[in-house]
């Protein structure tokens, strides 16, 4: 078994794509290199929800790589929302939630789910981005500082560097940097969308999770915040739920493929893709079922 | 959902059928050219040059069919796999084409000079090399057309056979260019019809190949002997 944090060479076995306990067994290019893999950011050991008597996640076991995208796809209702939401906490504002397992954060160790770890400080640590780009009804300068502040950050000239720098990398300064005291929802939806990139961006996150974030956009405002994510994956881990097939392909370094609150195959994209290993995910990413 | 697939399971279905016709057209090509070449048949090899265009016709009318399927339907896994594999295996009927083509206007040679002694010398090869080279094409064919992967382990074996035997029948016409300098040119056409031969069967083997890659998403191209045989 693989340590959680350092690179280590794994070896995979003949382009098969490996079960849930073994995720560090994966194919890599039809199985014939060894390759380097990311560290461990973060874990999820025997994972289980419960929206009331329902159980949304099933024992979910996998591990997402440190600087690296992955993509959750699976039909509607197989839980992908549900695991990506665990990540920040955010079922703790519906009642009669439970969660199971654990979610564990490298390197420091702590179980992202477990009652003891602040919700606030894993939404400061892990940021989201959702659907429907949803900026604050303030400014597009107020939108970015608003997580600074909460952050504890009181230097005006501070702040404006961190706001100008988190506008930057989510690649919109350039467009609004002339009219930063104009409301959030002045801007175009692709333009809010990346607003929000570079709200969740402000608190110097180490992980974000997109839930379908462009399923709201057009095509080029997708292609934006597609290379947007793809230049994040230098300084953060993405986790991204997407039910555009071939944005999955295009724009991640591993896929899940879920269904009905189980995972169902894991591997690197470009295996998952071209040859998966299990029916089910064929038929999925096929269209030929769900 | 279900119209697209329906559109991309018959695009793919379509490709597969035309790519069956084109390689059954290829075969009869061969069976036709060796019949030219051992027969003496003339009728038989202007039918290999007349049929010519229509293989050419297949091969650029697969690769847009093809491409266009990539451009619509963005096929993913298994159904991807069978797209590529097939644009690569016209591309091998088509050039199989072009050898038969080659062993046609040889045989029209050999029927212009009566006593072709290199061919006559190395008769033997060319019949058994001939039919073992129309029949590795057939099966890969067969294969592509069932999606049947274990047939390509019987084709390389084949394939090695064809190899040695072009070995052997080289050292026979080397022989024949030593003790008759004279005939030089007509030991170097008998070369080329025999390496045509060869090119088939090499041909047919990549075809065998492509279709253990479709079904399996193995690539055997390079892989040895040995590696080869678990993955089938």
């Amino acid at each position: 078994m693989q340590t959680e944090t350092g690179k280590s060479d794994v070896t995979s076995p003949a382009g098969r794509s490996f079960s849930g306990d073994t995720p560090l067994r994966v194919a890599i290019d039809g199985g014939t290199k060894t390759v380097a893999a990311a560290p461990v950011k973060a874990r999820a050991s025997r994972l289980g929800f419960h929206y009331g008597s329902l159980q949304a996640l099933k024992g979910l076991d996998m591990e997402i790589r440190d600087k690296q995208v992955t993509a959750l796809i699976g039909p509607s209702g197989c839980g992908k929302s549900t695991f990506l939401r665990c990540f920040n906490r955010m079922h703790d504002l519906t009642p009669l939630t439970r969660y199971e397992g654990s979610i564990r954060l490298y390197p420091d160790d702590i179980d992202l789910v477990s009652k003891d770890v602040d919700p606030i400080e894993v939404r400061m640590r892990i940021g989201m981005v959702f659907q429907k780009p949803n900026p604050f009804p303030k400014s597009i300068f107020e939108n970015v500082a608003y997580g600074l502040r909460v952050r504890g950050l009181r230097s005006k000239a501070l702040i404006e560097e961190e706001v100008e720098k988190a506008l930057r990398d989510a690649a919109i300064w350039d467009e609004v940097k002339d009219r930063l005291q104009s409301s959030g929802l002045s801007l175009s939806g692709g333009q809010q969308q990346r607003l929000c990139i570079a709200r969740a961006l402000a608190t110097n996150p180490e992980m974000l999770l997109f839930d379908e974030p462009t399923s709201a956009l057009d095509p080029i405002a997708t292609a934006r915040i597609e290379e947007l994510i793809t230049a994040l994956r230098e300084r953060v881990t993405v986790l991204i739920v997407t039910h555009n097939m071939q944005q999955a392909a295009r724009v991640s370094d591993y896929t899940a493929f879920m269904y009905l609150g189980e995972l169902i195959e894991f591997d690197v994209t470009s295996k998952l893709f071209t040859n998966p290993g299990k029916k089910a995910t064929e038929d999925y990413i096929t269209g030929r079922y769900g | 959902m279900a119209e697209g697939v329906t559109g991309l399971d018959a695009a793919v279905q379509a490709l597969r059928l035309e790519v069956l016709a084109m390689g059954g057209l290829v075969v009869d090509q061969v069976t036709t050219a060796v019949q030219a070449l051992l027969e003496y048949d003339r009728d038989a090899a202007d039918l290999v040059f007349a049929r010519e265009r229509r293989i050419n016709a297949y091969d650029t009318a697969i690769e847009a069919a093809g491409f266009e399927l990539l451009a619509r339907q963005a096929p993913v896994a298994g159904d991807l796999r069978a797209v590529l594999a097939i644009a690569h295996a016209v591309t091998d009927l088509e050039r199989a084409g072009d050898e038969a083509k080659r062993i046609a206007r040889f045989a029209l040679a050999t029927m212009s000079q009566p006593g072709f002694d290199p061919a006559v010398a190395v008769h033997r090869h060319l019949r058994h090399m001939a039919q073992q080279s129309a029949r590795m094409l057939r099966l890969a064919i067969d294969a592509l057309g069932r999606g049947d992967a274990s047939i390509a382990h019987e084709v390389a074996r084949m394939d090695r056979e064809i190899d040695r035997e072009f070995e052997a029948a080289l050292r026979e016409l080397m022989t024949v260019a030593l003790e008759s300098p004279r005939r030089m040119r007509a030991t170097i056409d008998t070369v080329f019809a025999l390496k045509s031969l060869e090119r088939i069967g090499d041909h047919a083997k990549n075809v065998a190949e492509r279709v253990v890659f479709i079904v399996s998403g193995d690539d055997v191209r390079h892989a040895g002997a040995a590696a080869r045989a678990p993955a089938l």
